[in-house]
């Protein structure tokens, strides 16, 4: 089998040379390592399990476990539980009405209005909106969301890479969340959107198809994307428009050749999967190093009392900022051996940039000489 | 922690199936084929028996004694030609005038017979002569004035080629009408010694003292060396002018043999002899697998060359060919025998290595349980994380440690190097021998000499003053198999029996220290036990095929040697004495982990280091050869699935080697890959392959006058514990 699909594979690019190889990309430029994330301090110490953050308009919206809180005053000492749910609560946005939307686990989109009064979106087409991703909200009211995959939860979304699964879909609802509709079915697991600051670009990712795509928002609803970036080092998350210009960009994790491997031989993932915990698995995991039964790569021994930040990582922190034109300008990194792993979301408040980080399951803040 | 075991073993028939499949590999077969240098002319072999294969299927009477008898006669002499010309080839240059001196020397042989009327003795030395001289011009003009080979011996042949000319059209109608008469001549032209002709046994003689002469000599070897690379030869201290005069000399010599044959089997000198015969030599030898550019071939390829391009125009002339075509054909086979020539030299070690690394399936069973606060005898804790630290940052890779009676810390280093520690908390480093390859594991002989098996040398043993002494560094070599695997390439642990036998390790045959992670990859038994005895100075290999054999110990009675296969995860007894002796047997069969070192304890019982945990997805890997095949393939090594090295652990086994207790530091940011610990004097030494340190832990209990050389040859021999009857779990063979 092996020699057949090296067979097939070099007779593609023999007869294909242009077809698109989506080998995993170099790190250089503006993407070069760094261990900038590292020096980021834990924000708020008290939340635990945190999902996603959001601006408000006088502090900021984190979801914490199955809550959704509300931070502000001086420090962001002062706290108010916004709304609890009996599942975890996920991705965030502000609606220009002042509500707050919000994600939950297995149950679909909450609005939750000035009053604390809720309404929800739990279905679209018939299909329940079980692994929402990402929600965000045009200026004219309209709401776009990302479920993930229709075969799983995100909690599971490691599963759903490994099954190779393109079971995402990208739904608009109207503000009152009275009717969905899916303009775009077949997605790799899209994760997270964002409209431009303009309000007349939405932006979105797909992570298992490493990929950002935008498409023209209007009058006449969405129109076909377009692929922005199409081949990511790594597994792109939620979108967020940045201060001076395009867009925060969080890769969750690394791609790697070994899992790479292990995505193309279908023999040894379905073995895998069967037979092995999903913590263990050869596949991109939040955060790593919490145990030895992990699986170890050659460069990750550790040697002379070291372990090498080059190391091929099992997990990653990464946040990019690109422009308009869909180039990276910028990032903070977290290589192999750290801790601030697995970024989901990365946001722009008055203090500086604030990250969530999904390995510490905690929010960081850049430290305070970067602050602008 | 989640614990997430390997599934259950399934043993099904597919899996048994699969376990055969996968033992046997035609790649292996043919990768080691393909690198040995007889394979090489496999082509033109085959070639040859298929032209004779077909000539004697189609052509009545062609294996007939007769017909034979007189094919060999008549290639017997473009034979010695053709040897001639390997030879210069194989040093690095050409000799285009053989085929004049051939003539040259055919004619003077006519000369001194029939006209000059000397003895055949006499003549045949002075044939021989005016050929040696002819190549000692040669061989003056392109050795010592460093005159071009190919002009040079252009030149030569127009030269001699019209002396030739004249001189014949002077002698020839002398030799027609000439009387003279010689039972020894007529011997040498037309007599057989046993139905062979004289010329060609002659031919097979001078191969087999060719064959001696390049392969087996020291003249031979600077044959090759000079084509090889001049500048290295000359480097190395050879005297290049020198070989190539005489390389030139013996072409000559060879050209005058086959010109003596020839005219005493024709006695005549026709204008035409030898003509044409420096490109069919020329194609020969490169036909035969003796490359244009030296330094590659022996006397063999040249004699398989010729017959294949004898046999050509042999045939080209049965079938009614032209002259002319025959040299278009013989043209057209050099040229695609010079492009494969060269495309074979460069590509040969490409093929081999893409056919190297062949993995087997290796199945693992359920790995004892390790989880924290079980009653497991491994259970997880954090004892090692408090160990004293000795030499950080002063050491890299204490592969193996060892203290002797004076309480010094010995450890063989990644520099090649076996450093000291000395004084109350070691603080006193030193090289105590710069030994060079990878030292690995230690021990302390009787005489207190340090043996230290190192990765790429063999055994090797220092003195106490400091003196390096080898012990051994090859093995016998194992029948039957294609590669000489004789040379020691990755000596790994050792263990000193009372009778003096060192008994060690060598963890793989196929690949080096370097490397020792492709033969992880394989997992096939490429490892062996050696067993080397002093009192006769042989080393034998006692168990072949294992699976990366590692520690070995000998047990506290003296009567067995425990040793451990890393990558099957298990401890063996093989017995060298009482009523057992010579039988293996397994101790303990599934370890959680990939065990190292393995050393006495002062209570009867071992020590053994557990270099790695087992991780579920690498034991699925294991069983998926093909996986394993393509990762080598298609990603950079840094980035294979590895056995989970970073963490590991030391395990208290008792007198029957059943775990007893565990040592361990799960974060491995002290001690990863633990490979070995010592005890000394109730405390544990622990070293580690990759580690900048050694770890140092009390023993609450242990004997604290304990150490290893008393137990091995001093007062704690009593110590000694025979293991209770039964303790092997199953006798392997």
């Amino acid at each position: 089998m092996a020699f057949y699909s090296h067979f097939l594979r070099n007779m593609e690019q023999i007869f294909f040379p242009d077809r698109d190889q989506h080998a995993i990309p170099s790190m250089d430029g503006a993407l070069s390592p760094n261990g900038k994330l590292d020096a980021f301090t834990v924000l708020l110490p008290d939340l635990t399990d945190v999902d996603d953050v959001a601006v408000a308009p006088d502090g900021l919206y984190v979801s914490a476990g199955r809550q959704v809180v509300h931070r502000f005053g001086p420090g962001l000492g002062q706290s108010r539980t916004l709304a609890s749910f009996d599942a975890a609560a996920g991705a965030l946005a502000l609606h220009p009405d002042g509500r707050l939307l919000v994600c939950v686990a297995g149950k679909g989109l909450a609005a939750i209005g000035t009053d604390g009064g809720q309404r929800w979106l739990t279905e679209a087409e018939g299909q329940p909106l079980a692994c929402l991703t990402g929600v965000a909200a045009a200026p004219d009211g309209t709401i776009v969301l990302t479920d993930g995959s229709s075969r799983h939860r995100a909690a599971d979304w490691c599963r759903d890479l490994m099954e190779k699964n393109a079971a995402g879909r990208l739904i608009v609802a109207d503000a009152g969340l009275a009717t969905a509709r899916v303009v775009r079915g077949g997605l790799a697991y899209p994760h997270g959107c964002a409209f431009s600051a303009d309000g007349r670009q939405l932006w979105f990712t797909e992570s298992w198809m490493h990929r950002v795509s935008r498409c023209a928002s209007g009058a006449g609803g969405l129109a076909a994307p377009e692929v922005l970036i199409p081949n990511l080092p790594g597994y792109p998350a939620r979108l967020t428009p940045a201060a001076a210009g395009g867009f925060w960009l969080p890769l969750f994790a690394l791609r790697t050749h070994l899992v790479e491997l292990v995505l193309r031989d279908d023999d040894f993932r379905r073995d895998m999967m069967l037979s092995i915990a999903p913590e263990l698995w050869i596949a991109p995991q939040y955060a790593s190093g919490k145990s030895y039964l992990e699986p170890l790569q050659g460069g990750g021994m550790r040697k002379l009392g070291i372990l090498k930040p080059w190391a091929p990582p099992r997990s990653y922190g990464f946040v990019g900022r690109i422009g308009d034109d869909g180039r990276f300008l910028d990032s903070v990194q977290s290589r192999a051996g750290g801790d601030h792993h697995g970024i989901v979301r990365a946001i722009e408040p008055p203090q500086g940039l604030v990250v969530v980080s999904k390995a510490m399951g905690q929010l960081l803040q850049a430290p305070a000489e970067t602050r602008q | 922690m989640s614990v997430a075991a390997s599934p259950p073993p399934r043993s099904s028939v597919r899996d048994a199936v699969n376990d055969l499949r996968y033992r046997f590999s035609i790649k292996l077969f043919l990768s080691e084929l393909l690198s040995k240098n007889w394979m090489e002319p496999i082509v033109p072999f085959l070639l040859m028996v298929a032209l004779i294969g077909y000539f004697s299927a189609t052509v009545p009477n062609y294996t007939s004694l007769d017909n034979t008898q007189q094919l060999l006669r008549l290639f017997a002499e473009i034979g010695l030609v053709s040897v001639a010309m390997g030879f210069v080839l194989i040093s690095g240059g050409i000799d285009l005038s053989v085929g004049a001196i051939f003539a040259v020397t055919n004619l003077a042989a006519l000369i001194l017979f029939k006209s000059w009327e000397w003895p055949v003795w006499a003549v045949a030395l002075g044939t021989l002569a005016v050929g040696a001289f002819i190549g000692l011009i040669n061989g003056v003009l392109v050795g010592y004035l460093k005159a071009r080979p190919f002009l040079t011996t252009l030149v030569t042949l127009i030269i001699l080629r019209a002396g030739f000319d004249m001189v014949s059209e002077k002698y020839a109608p002398r030799f027609a009408v000439s009387d003279i008469e010689s039972d020894v001549w007529d011997f040498l032209g037309g007599g057989t010694i046993l139905g062979i002709p004289t010329n060609a046994l002659a031919l097979l003689v001078v191969l087999i003292i060719g064959h001696v002469y390049l392969s087996r000599s020291r003249y031979g070897w600077h044959i090759m060396a000079v084509g090889s690379s001049r500048k290295a030869a000359r480097h190395a201290g050879i005297r290049v002018e020198r070989v190539l005069l005489g390389t030139y000399v013996l072409s000559g010599l060879l050209c005058a043999l086959a010109g003596l044959f020839y005219a005493a089997r024709q006695n005549s000198a026709g204008s035409d002899t030898g003509q044409g015969w420096e490109m069919q030599a020329l194609t020969a030898v490169v036909l035969g697998g003796i490359s244009l550019a030296g330094g590659r071939g022996t006397v063999w390829r040249a004699a398989m060359g010729a017959v294949i391009v004898f046999l050509l125009i042999n045939g080209f002339v049965r079938l009614g060919l032209e002259g002319y075509l025959t040299m278009a054909a013989l043209g057209a086979i050099l040229l695609v025998a010079v492009g494969f020539d060269v495309k074979w030299a460069k590509n040969r070690g490409k093929a081999i290595q893409k056919i190297y690394v062949n993995p087997t399936r290796l199945e693992l069973k359920q790995a004892p349980s390790i989880a924290r606060g079980s009653a497991s005898p491994y259970a997880e804790n954090d004892r090692l994380s408090q160990a004293e630290v000795i030499g950080l940052g002063q050491v890299e890779g204490p592969e193996d440690v060892i203290l002797d009676r004076q309480d010094r810390l010995y450890t063989g280093t990644r520099e090649g190097w076996i450093l000291r520690f000395s004084g109350p908390n070691f603080e006193h480093r030193e090289v105590f021998a710069r030994m060079g390859g990878r030292p690995l594991g230690l021990a302390f002989d009787k005489d207190e000499n340090l043996v230290c098996c190192n990765g790429g040398m063999g055994v090797y043993g220092v003195t106490p003053q400091g003196e390096i002494f080898k012990i051994t560094d090859e093995t016998n070599r194992t029948w039957g198999k294609l590669n000489d695997d004789s040379r020691l390439r990755l000596a790994d642990d050792l263990d000193i029996a009372p009778d003096g036998k060192i008994y060690f390790s060598e963890a793989t045959i196929r690949y080096e220290m370097h490397s020792w992670d492709m033969d992880g990859i394989e997992g096939r038994g490429n490892g062996r036990m050696i067993c080397y005895d002093p009192a006769t100075r042989t080393t034998r290999t006692i168990i072949k095929n294992q699976r990366f054999p590692n520690g070995v110990c000998v047990a506290h009675d003296g009567q067995s040697v425990l040793y451990v296969s890393t990558w099957l995860c298990r401890i063996l007894r093989y017995w060298i004495a009482g009523p057992k002796k010579g039988q293996l047997e397994t101790v303990v069969e599934q370890l959680p982990g990939y065990p190292d070192n393995l050393n006495r304890a002062s209570d009867g019982g071992y020590w053994l280091a557990l270099a790695g945990i087992r991780s579920p997805a690498y034991d699925l890997a294991m069983r998926k050869p093909d996986f394993r095949l393509r990762m080598v393939k298609e990603i950079p090594r840094d980035e294979w699935l590895y056995p989970g090295l970073n963490n590991g652990c030391v395990v208290k086994l008792d007198a029957d080697c059943q775990p007893v207790e565990t040592y361990w530091d799960p974060t491995g940011k002290l001690h990863p890959t633990i490979t070995s610990m010592r005890e000394h004097k109730g405390y544990l030494y622990i070293g580690g392959l990759e580690n900048n340190r050694i770890g140092r832990i009390k023993l609450p209990g242990a004997d604290p006058d304990w150490t290893g050389w008393e137990s091995y040859w001093g007062n704690k021999q009593n110590s000694r514990v025979r293991p209770t009857s039964g303790s092997g779990i199953s006798a392997v063979s």
